[in-house]
């Protein structure tokens, strides 16, 4: 404990007498080494809670309900829904049909997946209808309408991911020619196009349920999948089970099932991540072990007298640690205010836009403790060397050089 | 420790005179008042109860690589408790090199340092260092205060480090500051103190923790005539008032009347050894 108060009183006195261009210097270089500890690690959660967020929102749902057996569609949905949207915890429940097409206008053409949809469900579901840039969504009912995405479209935006393969200028109001799976072809007018920014959405076209029936008569009263919206706080593995009560012939994935590509593009994200952080710790390193070995020779005449008076060495080797460890704390501290209140606002307003939708910055609470606690490691190791190094000089040689 | 002084060695201390007279080793010994011979050490040597240093035998080589240079060669002296030795001589006779070793700044190369009844050339350096903070005081010749602490602080830094009696450090540090009249400079850091202002707080400091000896390097090398003066009369009244041990480098003869007993070496030898020096 003395020791203690000795070597906070040495730390205290020495970074209130020490240069404060120094010690300045010193913070700015390791709130610099904090803000990329941070700044990776929150972009990758803000990616992955992103993706996450458009693959449920634009593209799976929370649960997806398809046939296990050999007929890829389910049958009798009309009583099969009602059994599902009465599952406690279930929010909406809509059924889908989809064929592989081609689409044609003018001279360009394009393919994609139509879906047969229920309007007024896939609302409840899907927040597509919310992403309209151009006509409007589907309503029950619309016969000879389609609703592309974007990246079926075109939309004369050749600022889009896949441009080249679209329809390039197609807009709300134009008519386009499909080509159905099964050879159908029937010439639709573009009632609406839309944006999620989730790519995979964004490749899709829909038609109403009606519509879609007069393609596939088979699509009546079955679809090849169900997409299910559940409350956040609802234990979906426990209406997975539910739902698996409900029939044999039912395979039940879930939105993480969706999300393969995801992990796999996170996973090299982490990858990336953890060998920016080790450049970083160096960094951090190295400025604390330059700072401090500096320190340490113009001081080792009063590392000398310390000693040469009775101050136990270990307890001069703690005020250094002390003070590296005060670099790392308020370093870490100014950093997370910053990244806190400057930097995540101002990139929520200005977001970085990937393929699967606008990035924002998340960070959480242990990824904040984490980066101090690695940088207080790194810091305090680093002082400890070039001090351990002064103390082993003999206190003669110390003081008189 | 017993700081009642050994009759046989001051019985005539008054006389300036008997400055001139040297004793051995053995010759103390042989008319010490209490005398034992520790049975740990080799069979010449003989420790005295109140002695607070006993040195036999020491030896200091500096090995440069090229050449050998002998800077204490087999010095053997005693100090009683409460004495005031002055150890003087030419440069380079091995003054500082004696003090340091005393001190535990250094060890000898070989040769036998007795302090307060206990072999000490040995110690690991935990231990030494424990020794420099409880019972030695050390005051340099370049005043070595720190240079981030105010007079007050560098006085109690070493009073923390032992952290006796609770914060009661900082009031004796106060009080040595007044004692060696500074009580008005406590808050001033060294740079704003004149060389024999610093030096003063340099004593101050190296008496802190109440240690058995204090041992002073040529404390007045760099001060003018008044400052020196002043220095070592705040000495000599330490010695007095406090019972402390002092042993001092001095290379102005006139610094031998500060003294009660006296040391001179010549090519790291005790060329003269006198008692009795005039207080």
């Amino acid at each position: 404990m003395k020791t203690l108060k000795v070597a906070g009183f040495l730390a205290f006195t020495s970074l209130k007498r020490g240069n404060f261009g120094v010690l300045l210097l010193t913070i700015l270089i390791l709130v610099l080494v904090t803000l990329n500890l941070l700044f990776v690690p929150s972009l990758l959660r803000g990616l992955v809670h992103g993706a996450d967020g458009k693959l449920k929102d634009t593209f799976a749902g929370d649960i997806v309900i398809e046939s296990a057996l050999d007929n890829p569609l389910i049958p009798n949905l009309n009583t099969l829904i009602p059994k599902i949207e009465a599952i406690g915890g279930v929010v909406a429940v809509t059924p889908r049909n989809n064929m592989v097409s081609e689409m044609r206008y003018e001279n360009e053409r394009t393919s994609g997946v139509v879906y047969g949809i229920v309007p007024e469900r896939e609302k409840e579901v899907f927040t597509i209808s919310k992403s309209m840039v151009e006509g409007d969504f589907l309503a029950s009912g619309d016969r000879n309408q389609i609703v592309l995405g974007i990246q079926l479209a075109g939309a004369g935006n050749p600022g889009i991911e896949l441009y080249s393969r679209s329809l390039k200028k197609v807009h709300a109001g134009d008519r386009i020619l499909v080509t159905f799976g099964d050879g159908i072809q029937k010439n639709y007018t573009v009632k609406g196009i839309f944006r999620s920014e989730f790519i995979q959405t964004d490749t899709q076209a829909f038609v109403s349920e009606a519509e879609f029936e007069t393609v596939n008569p088979l699509a009546a009263n079955r679809a090849s999948s169900i997409r299910v919206k559940i409350n956040d706080t609802a234990d979906s593995a426990a209406i997975i089970e539910q739902i698996k009560q409900l029939g044999d012939g039912l395979r039940i994935l879930t939105w993480e099932d969706y999300a393969g590509i995801m992990r796999s593009m996170t996973d090299s994200f982490q990858s990336i991540d953890t060998i920016l952080n080790v450049v970083n710790l160096l960094v951090a390193g190295i400025t604390v072990f330059v700072v401090t070995y500096i320190d340490v020779t113009n001081r080792r005449r009063q590392i000398g007298i310390q000693r040469a008076i009775g101050i136990m060495p270990g307890c001069i080797a703690i005020a250094y640690l002390l003070r590296a460890a005060f670099y790392a704390v308020l370093a870490s501290m100014l950093a997370s205010l910053a990244f806190l209140y400057v930097i995540m606002p101002v990139e929520a307003r200005y977001p970085f836009h990937f393929p699967f939708g606008d990035v924002k910055l998340l960070i959480g609470f242990t990824d904040l403790t984490r980066a101090i606690f690695i940088l207080m490691c790194a810091a305090i190791i680093a002082a400890f060397l070039p001090v351990w190094l002064a103390l082993r000089i003999k206190i003669l040689d110390a003081i008189w050089g | 420790m017993n700081r009642t002084q050994p009759p046989s060695l001051y019985a005539a201390s008054s006389s300036v005179i008997e400055l001139a007279g040297t004793i051995t080793l053995a010759e103390r010994c042989s008319v010490g008042g209490t005398a034992c011979r520790a049975p740990y050490l080799k069979a010449d040597i003989v420790v005295e109860n109140n002695l607070i240093y006993n040195v036999h035998e020491l030896n200091k080589t500096y090995d440069t690589g090229k050449v050998k240079i002998k800077a204490l060669d087999s010095v053997s002296f005693a100090v009683p408790d409460g004495d005031m030795l002055a150890i003087m001589g030419r440069s380079s006779s091995g003054k500082s090199t004696l003090l340091r070793q005393m001190g535990l700044l250094d060890r000898p190369t070989s040769g036998s340092l007795i302090f307060e009844g206990k072999e000490v050339t040995g110690l690991p350096e935990g231990d030494r260092t424990r020794l420099r903070l409880t019972s030695m005081g050390y005051v340099f010749q370049e005043y070595a205060l720190l240079g981030e602490l105010t007079a007050h602080q560098n006085v109690y830094l070493p009073g923390m480090m032992l952290g006796k009696n609770g914060s009661g450090y900082k009031e004796r540090a106060r009080e040595l500051l007044e004692l060696v009249g500074l009580g008005q400079r406590t808050g001033h850091y060294p740079k704003e103190l004149s060389g024999g202002e610093q030096q003063r707080v340099a004593i101050a400091r190296a008496l802190i923790n109440s240690p058995s000896v204090l041992l002073a390097d040529e404390p007045c090398a760099n001060l003018d005539t008044i400052s020196s003066k002043s220095v070592m009369e705040t000495l000599v009244r330490l010695n007095s008032q406090l019972k402390v041990t002092i042993i001092f480098i001095s290379h102005d003869p006139a610094d031998k009347k500060y003294a009660r007993s006296l040391i001179v070496l010549s090519d790291g030898k005790i060329a003269e050894e006198s008692k009795a020096a005039k207080l």
